[in-house]
């Protein structure tokens, strides 16, 4: 079992990807992936025993592949569906992460997957762990946000959170 | 025997996969209806004969576990077989949903792990005999 959030997160990230989407997650970035930009994401939010959200943000042009090995190649060629699919990938991530960093009896309720557009959204979260993968010819970033009270519950600092998300 | 099975997942991406998935996993199936919350889903199976039931946990409105009491709570329902396919990983819910009699299938998961878990759950064991068609490769999870 990883041992940092960010182990947690990381794993949860690429296991999905592989899984769901089946793709390749790659932590080595090419100099193609790393430039690429980040301009689409999702969001969930979750409550119980830590409060916060996943987002994950990736490459707009990854997302049709993406799409079609969810979905199949018949049913795409949708940007909302792309983004409803991308949206999935953050849910299921998000459920598969919190029994990991909350523990396996923790309850908690996720929200519904949403566009991410807004920093205000999650203005009252602090960054507490981050992980990117390249994913084709583009990357995925997922970060999770906690509540200062959560970060507290994980003997985690509350007023040095680490670096925004890029 | 067909079965007429109901997708219940707030995710119309995800009611898509597991659609596509029980379409290649050659259980016999009738018709196959989807609800996005447990309300719509308590709905249609007061209108349609429903066999089996794959049911998301996290979802608006009503979740799945308050739709699973539900239904176990009434004579018309509770013989229902129900497989919840979600991503909850909270030992203490996985325990009270298979308290009230169902299966658990993790998100993501594997087409034959559904297919499987559905051949348990609705005792078809000669899936040969139906005509079921291979099932992708391990490497093609969802």
């Amino acid at each position: 079992m990883p041992s940092t959030m960010e182990q947690c997160l990381s794993q949860t990230l690429a296991a999905t990807f592989e899984e769901l989407a089946l793709t390749c997650a790659d932590f080595n970035l090419s100099d193609t992936q790393r430039a690429a930009p980040v301009d689409v994401a999702m969001a969930v939010s979750f409550s119980g025993p830590l409060n916060g959200w996943l987002v994950l943000k990736a490459t707009s042009h990854i997302l049709p592949a993406i799409a079609e090995n969810m979905l199949g190649s018949d049913i795409v060629d949708d940007p909302s569906v792309e983004r409803d699919a991308l949206g999935e990938l953050a849910n299921v991530i998000c459920g598969n992460l919190l029994p990991l960093i909350g523990g396996a009896q923790a309850v908690f309720v996720l929200s519904a997957p949403q566009a991410f557009d807004n920093a205000d959204q999650t203005s009252r979260y602090s960054p507490s762990a981050r992980t990117c993968v390249g994913i084709e010819s583009g990357r995925a970033v997922a970060q999770l946000l906690l509540s200062d009270d959560s970060r507290r519950a994980l003997g985690l600092p509350v007023a040095e959170p680490i670096a925004a998300l890029a | 025997m067909a079965f007429n099975v109901l997708v219940v997942d707030d995710s119309a991406v995800m009611r898509t996969m597991v659609v596509r998935t029980l379409k290649m996993s050659g259980i016999p199936l009738a018709t196959v209806h989807e609800a996005a919350n447990g309300e719509d889903g308590l709905r249609l199976l007061g209108e349609e004969w429903i066999d089996l039931v794959l049911l998301d946990v996290n979802m608006p409105v009503m979740n799945g576990e308050e739709m699973l009491q539900r239904m176990r709570a009434s004579p018309a329902t509770r013989d229902i077989r129900v497989i919840v396919v979600s991503t909850e990983g909270s030992e203490t819910r996985l325990a009270a949903l298979r308290q009230i009699g169902a299966s658990i299938v993790h998100k993501p998961f594997a087409p034959t792990t559904l297919r499987n878990t559905i051949l348990r759950v609705t005792g078809v064991s000669d899936a040969e005999y139906y005509g079921a068609v291979p099932v992708a490769d391990a490497g093609g999870d969802f």
